[in-house]
């Protein structure tokens, strides 16, 4: 069923748009705004007036200035410009309009009185996308802006794919967590960023205690499941703002704390240790308890104390405190420091700050 | 890209019922009227400037393609075309330094100004049978 705006618009024997191609886009494409740009009140009324029937969101702009205003608040998807206009002119306001880095694309279309081949050319070399003579009949305009809508309708289709993409290239599908490719990319970013400005940094390397018996004996779905609450839960335990995780392997996640000293990371491993040992996991082979291994490291430079941690001492550091958990049997978060005083550090098995 | 050329259109006054923008149409109606009566003030004021039009041929230009702009969205074509062709002989004028007696000026405007006469007729006895 048509949109009481949209029949008049079809029914109208002024404005054929009665074409099923066009009928079907009105319907399918989410709502598109246009800003109308005319110094004529009267021309900016018609034209608004026009493209509600046709359902689009309407705004208007009576100069150049205003345009820019509205735009800065609100997007606008396509710009309808006339090109004379006090204060500012059409093809000012499109070399701005392409000048300003935006998050989705403007299309604009030129619509003026002027309509020699050289104005048209004129207006594309300013930026615009199209342009079209007040003197086109009303059906024309209409379709142009149907063309702009579609464009910029796939543009932002392109542009949501090309987010979720990139979002994918980094992450682990199983899990959600970050995948390797973001972790060797952004954890010797936060190791430089902790030793410019002399913040510590801390890692968690963790491991799911035997991992391997829980996937043989419920199967891979009941360990799928268990990464995902691994994940889940760790995300439960740090801050969304700073922290995050990566998977590294199998079972094996590494957590990540900028800003944190080895006492701090002591404390967020001991929270994670309960955390995973509190409850069971409802997995697709019923509830399952689970453990974890941690190693705890942490870069703790200071202004007047140059930090030389390299990435490969850091994560060398976390992996002999992760085997240090395991060899006291799981369940366990030991810490390995690197850098300033504390060479060496251990949490006892359930304990909270028991570093030795 | 498309054409930009000008295509030919209905008459206007058929439309005014059917479409559904009569508030709007009336407005730009009323703006003829008072336009129309710009132009004949700027006509007496061309035949009097015998020194220095060009103030006049700058303020013909403006407002003949503010005109022609409006005429076009509203679908006057009559109007939008004698408005176009006002505006390029108030350049040419313009650009030429002409007296106020540029032929192409008056013969444009004349034909401007009797335009929009005809025009507000046309809408007043449209108007009136739609009333009827």
């Amino acid at each position: 069923m048509l949109p009481e705006r949209k029949r008049n618009l079809l029914e109208d024997s002024s404005v054929d748009l009665n074409d099923t191609i066009l009928t079907q886009r009105l319907e399918a494409v989410s709502p598109c705004r246009v800003l109308v740009v005319d110094d004529d009140d009267l021309v900016r009324a018609r034209l608004g007036a026009l493209l509600r029937m046709a359902d689009y969101e309407v705004e208007s702009a009576a100069s150049g200035h205003d345009a820019i205003r509205i735009m800065s608040a609100k997007h606008c998807q396509i710009l309808l410009t006339d090109w004379q206009m006090p204060d500012m002119d059409g093809l000012s306001l499109c070399r701005l309009v392409r000048a300003e880095p935006a998050d989705s694309y403007v299309y604009v279309l030129m619509l003026s009185v002027r309509d020699s081949k050289q104005d048209l050319l004129t207006g594309l070399a300013a930026g615009a996308d199209d342009y079209v003579a007040k003197s086109a009949p009303i059906e024309e305009i209409l379709a142009r802006l149907e063309v702009a809508r579609r464009i910029t309708h796939v543009e932002k289709s392109l542009r949501s794919s090309n987010r979720e993409n990139r979002r994918l290239a980094v992450t682990d599908a199983l899990t959600g967590a970050y995948n390797l490719r973001y972790l060797m990319k952004n954890l010797p970013r936060e190791l430089a960023r902790s030793q410019r400005y002399g913040h510590a940094l801390a890692l968690l390397s963790c491991d799911i205690d035997r991992f391997k018996q829980i996937n043989d004996g419920f199967g891979h779905e009941a360990g799928n499941d268990l990464l995902q609450a691994f994940v889940a839960r760790t995300e439960s335990c740090i801050r969304k703002s700073s922290d995050w995780i990566a998977r590294v392997g199998g079972d094996e996640f590494l957590v990540v704390l900028p800003e944190t000293d080895v006492a701090g990371a002591g404390r967020v491993a001991e929270k994670l240790r309960k955390v995973f040992a509190r409850t069971p996991v409802p997995t697709h082979a019923g509830a399952i308890n689970f453990t974890a291994s941690i190693g705890i490291t942490a870069v703790e430079a200071q202004h007047d104390i140059k930090s030389a941690a390299n990435l490969d001492d850091l994560l060398r550091a976390a992996d002999r405190g992760l085997y240090a958990s395991k060899k006291l049997g799981g369940n366990h978060a030991t810490a390995s420091g690197v850098i300033i005083s504390k060479s060496k550090m251990n949490i006892k098995k359930g304990g909270s700050n028991g570093i030795n | 890209m498309g054409s930009i050329k000008r295509r030919p259109r209905k008459a206007p006054v058929a439309e005014v019922a059917e479409d559904g923008f009569e508030n709007l149409r009336h407005a730009f109606q009323a703006r003829l009227e008072s336009e129309r009566v710009h132009f004949v003030s700027l006509s007496a004021a061309l035949a009097r400037a015998e020194e220095n039009p060009s103030w006049i041929f700058e303020d013909l230009q403006f407002r003949a393609h503010r005109l022609q702009g409006g005429a076009s969205i509203f679908e006057v074509d009559d109007v939008a075309r004698a408005a176009h062709a006002l505006e390029e002989a108030a350049v040419c004028a313009s650009k030429s330094r002409a007296d106020n007696t540029d032929e192409k000026v008056w013969a444009a405007l004349v034909t401007l100004v009797q335009l929009m006469g005809n025009n507000q007729g046309a809408a007043a006895a449209t108007a009136a049978s739609v009333t009827a």
